[in-house]
């Protein structure tokens, strides 16, 4: 009896030791997670409160010395390159590595692998597309082209993996501890795949889209309504500009015959609305001090923890500070001794898609002019949590991968499309960021650029000798007009681009008289430059206040340059606002509320600053009228891109009455008016909702600015409802979910002063006080000293430690 | 007293032995602890089960206290408790259930061992 009494309780007692050892569904295991000794409970403390004096981090050639500021900021001092990178790779292991991680398995499409199989389409679609393709081609460019680079990238994993190694249960972040799972080791290829990943967050195209519309409205109402040259465009190198070089001849096919089909698939994910950048530099002449300023605010998805993180790294040779990449070596956008820079992305649609005709269903064959071409195979193999893993076949032309095929296509449409995409292509462009880490002046800076491929990207410049510099780089397709816009045949060798602008004849310009350089994702030139040159999201409102802004301002301070990053003047709504109200008329006139949001509208600067109500009113009834005069266009069921508010601001001033605002559909004949007052109807009953459920219409609350944890479920990791201005279309683009993911600014003189913040916190931990302690200085526009350390500087010090 | 001792002697072993070993390591310690002491039963599971469930209440509350962090009020938040008032409930209970439950398998595995000489003195 008592056998059986005590294999009873010792069952129960086993049975419950496993059992909170176990995930039951989204339930983590339970012991490991609230253990005080080694769960959660441990990821409390913060940095200074676990600081160590000596670390120990092996194959140094000499010891490396870390101090962090205030801020968590940490200073690295190291007397070789590869010293440096190492212990980069350790300490951003140190705060950063969940999301390091996380972000890596992303763009190699094995979030099922954390998540189980509600990713599994997510994973599909990254794999489809090459990103892990393109990083794989990547290594190999670098190790035969680049070997010196390639070491440096090993370095850098090995620090990361020295960490990993190191990594005690405790002090494991709290995401691993949630959702299950361990790090696993870091290689040179997962920071090649990280730029990958950049690429693919910051490149789009709208080919599918427009091979709809130009079936939908025909070559001439696709021209008038989406025009590629729209009138009063402000481009990024100044109008105007002498192109001086002899350009590549591009030949254009005499007749082309376009894959005719209107097409019904979901589209590859675009970069989200909102994603952009702005960035510029002032000569000394238009200075208070006469010396250069730099200033670089890149606008992106707003996640905790944030995509950036600050760092000085130093060696006798150089020392540069700012903005990392976790995962990237060096910095990305910052400055050093001599120079600084900046990046916004340069959208250009270099991403083209071709309709592959396979011989048979076996697909082993596609036609290629008179010829039938060899297809491969790539087989990928996704692992899925709790799950048998997927196999996937991706078929892969000498264009690139067939993403949509009978197997991966939601709509069933039957159809294949082989995407040519620059990212899969070899390409270094870690070594554009290591060369500008350590430059010195102009010539660093281009020799620097000419490695970057991907994602394009405009990078000012300013140097310390008192150049400022702009140039537009990337590995952009030679095309004749109107190439790749639209889906072509991929069975006609005619179709193919024809080579690449080389990188001397890419946009740039050098101190041009105007006295400054700017970016804001605008047109990169005027209709002179001597290349084709076409995107669906060029930017036409931040760039032209910025430039207005930047040609009246004289006696320029930092403090200018800072206001003017967190400048809310809403030029859509400038120019928007009094159109749409005179086109109201007076037909709301009887109706209280409405004339209470009309007086409302009339008196407002068209700030929009956190506690303006303007911009709320006008930011509803201009999307309800926006989506009123295409109704009919978005109706459709292809997918298709909506004319840009500029150009519908365009038409509603020069021709309200004109057939654009037409529906076909009803009896009467509607024209701008119309939609007007049927938006500002519409208006008033959302309104109406708002002020009922809401209360305040202020412009902070209405747009309710969050800050998201990397895993969306996480709510109580994310910061919600921040206060601040701004929004999509005004330079300080700070919009619901997107927004300056950093604010630098930097002065050139004999002392190099720069500033710098961005929306979160040094620490990747939820739990430490420097998680998102930056939040609410950049919502009010204020910054942090980013000015340089030296070794023995001992004010400011959080505390310092000895890599060994 | 018996019983408090054996509730204070738990936590101590908790306290000193948990920071380098799993929970279930932990358990494994005490059921030999409560094999080697001998309370019985009951009072075994009670005070195996304060033991280590008021360890891990004290240790997570001092976490909490010394470094002021708003983790326990977010984790609360995300695994659906509304506040960390319940996450230190939960700790608390669970470390009472492992320690108790580890307790009485100890204590019952020594009247395993003890049953023959009763046996034999009750027989004759």
């Amino acid at each position: 009896m008592k056998y059986i009494g005590f294999l009873v309780v010792l069952t129960l007692t086993v049975a419950l030791a496993l059992s909170v050892s176990k995930q039951f569904g989204a339930i983590p295991p339970l012991a490991p997670l609230l253990d005080p000794y080694h769960g959660f409970w441990q990821n409390s403390f913060s940095e200074d409160e676990l600081a160590e004096d000596i670390l120990e981090l092996s194959n140094l050639s000499s010891e490396v010395k870390v101090v962090y500021d205030e801020n968590l900021i940490p200073h690295i001092f190291a007397t070789s390159q590869a010293d440096l990178y190492r212990a980069q790779g350790y300490i951003t292991a140190k705060h950063r590595l969940w999301q390091m991680e996380f972000q890596t398995m992303a763009a190699a499409g094995r979030i099922s692998e954390i998540v189980g199989p509600l990713a599994l389409d997510l994973d599909r679609m990254t794999r489809r597309k090459g990103l892990a393709y393109g990083a794989e081609k990547g290594v190999v460019f670098i190790q035969e082209n680049d070997p010196e680079s390639y070491l440096l990238l090993e370095a850098y994993a090995d620090g990361v993996n020295q960490y990993i190694d190191q990594l005690k249960d405790a002090q494991l972040p709290v995401e691993y501890k949630i959702l299950n799972y361990r790090p696993e080791h870091w290689t040179a290829f997962k920071s090649i795949l990280l730029l990958k990943y950049m690429t693919d967050m910051l490149v789009g195209d709208r080919d599918l889209e427009y091979s709809n519309l130009r079936k939908i409205l025909g070559d001439v109402m696709l021209d008038k309504l989406y025009p590629e040259y729209p009138a009063g465009v402000d481009p990024i190198i100044e109008s105007g500009h002498k192109w001086n070089f002899n350009p590549l001849a591009v030949t254009r096919p005499d007749s082309i015959n376009y894959p005719d089909d209107q097409l019904v698939l979901d589209p590859l994910p675009q970069p989200e609305e909102g994603t952009g950048s702005n960035n510029w530099a002032v000569s000394g002449s238009k200075t208070k001090s006469g010396n250069p300023i730099l200033a670089n605010d890149p606008h992106l998805s707003l996640n905790l923890p944030s995509l950036w993180y600050s760092m000085q790294l130093t060696t006798p040779e150089h020392s540069v500070k700012g903005a990392t990449l976790p995962g990237a070596l060096g910095v990305i956008s910052g400055f050093n001794e001599n120079i600084a820079w900046g990046v916004t992305n340069a959208t250009r649609d270099t991403r083209d898609w071709y309709k592959i005709t396979f011989q048979d269903e076996s697909r082993q064959a596609y036609r290629y002019g008179e010829k039938w071409e060899q297809t491969t195979f790539r087989v990928e193999e996704i692992k899925v949590k709790g799950e048998e893993a997927y196999l996937d076949t991706v078929a892969y032309t000498h264009y690139g991968p067939v993403v949509y095929d009978k197997t991966f296509n939601s709509n069933r449409q039957d159809v294949n499309f082989a995407l040519k995409w620059n990212v899969h292509e070899g390409s270094n462009e870690q070594k554009t960021f290591l060369l500008l880490n350590t430059a010195t002046n102009y010539e660093d800076y281009n020799t620097a650029l000419d490695n970057f491929t991907a994602p394009a990207q405009n990078f000012v410049f300013a140097s310390k000798s008192g150049d400022i510099a702009m140039r537009i780089q990337g590995k952009f397709p030679l095309k004749w007009k109107g190439q790749g816009k639209f889906f072509m045949d991929g069975a006609d060798p005619r179709m193919e681009w024809q080579g690449y602008i080389p990188n001397a004849q890419n946009a740039s310009t050098l101190n041009p008289g105007r006295g400054f350089v700017s970016s804001a994702n605008q047109h990169p030139t005027d209709s002179t430059y001597p290349y084709y040159v076409f995107d669906n999201s060029f930017e036409f409102y931040r760039n032209r206040r910025l430039n207005s802004r930047l040609s009246e301002m004289k006696e320029i301070t930092v403090e200018d340059i800072q206001a003017l990053q967190f400048d809310d003047y809403y030029l859509h709504a400038a120019e928007a606002l009094p159109i749409m109200l005179g086109l109201l008329g007076s037909e709301f006139e009887d109706d209280d509320q409405a004339k209470k949001y009309i007086t409302l509208l009339k008196e407002w600067d068209f700030y929009a600053d956190p506690n303006q109500k303007g911009p709320s009113l006008f930011y509803i009834w201009w999307r309800k009228t926006y989506s009123q005069v295409w109704k009919e266009l978005s109706g459709n069921v292809a997918p298709i891109v909506l004319p840009s508010y500029y150009q519908t601001v365009l038409f509603m001033k020069n021709e309200p009455e004109g057939i654009v605002f037409d529906l076909k559909n009803t009896a009467q004949t509607e024209m701008a008016s119309a939609h007007v007052k049927q938006g500002f109807k519409e208006m008033l009953e959302d309104m109406k909702k708002w002020e009922l459920e809401e209360g305040d219409f202020s412009w902070a609350n209405y747009k309710n600015t969050t800050i998201k944890h990397l895993v969306p479920q996480f709510k109580s990791f994310s910061v919600e409802n921040v206060y601040t201005g701004g929004g999509s279309g005004i330079i300080n683009a700070t919009s619901e979910r997107h927004g300056a993911s950093w604010r630098m600014v930097v002065e050139l003189g004999s002392e190099v002063n720069a500033y710098g913040i961005y929306p979160g916190g040094q620490s990747g931990n939820p739990g430490s006080k420097f998680y998102s302690n930056f939040i609410q200085k950049w919502a009010n526009g204020e910054y942090l000293d980013f000015k340089q350390r030296t070794t023995d500087q001992t004010e400011g010090v959080l505390f310092q430690t000895i890599l060994n | 007293m018996k019983f408090i001792l054996f509730t204070f002697l738990t936590a101590l072993l908790v306290v000193v032995f948990n920071p380098f070993l799993h929970y279930w390591s932990v358990m494994l310690l005490i059921a030999i602890f409560a094999a080697l002491v001998g309370n019985r039963g009951a009072g075994a599971f009670f005070a195996g089960g304060l033991g280590m469930g008021l360890a891990w209440l004290g240790q997570s509350l001092y976490i909490s206290t010394v470094s002021g962090s708003p983790l326990p009020q977010k984790m609360g938040e995300l695994m659906g408790f509304g506040s960390d008032i319940a996450l230190f409930a939960v700790t608390a209970v669970l470390g009472f259930f492992l320690g108790a439950f580890s307790a009485l398998t100890g204590s019952v595995f020594r009247r395993l061992l003890k049953r023959k000489p009763d046996n034999i003195y009750k027989g004759y």
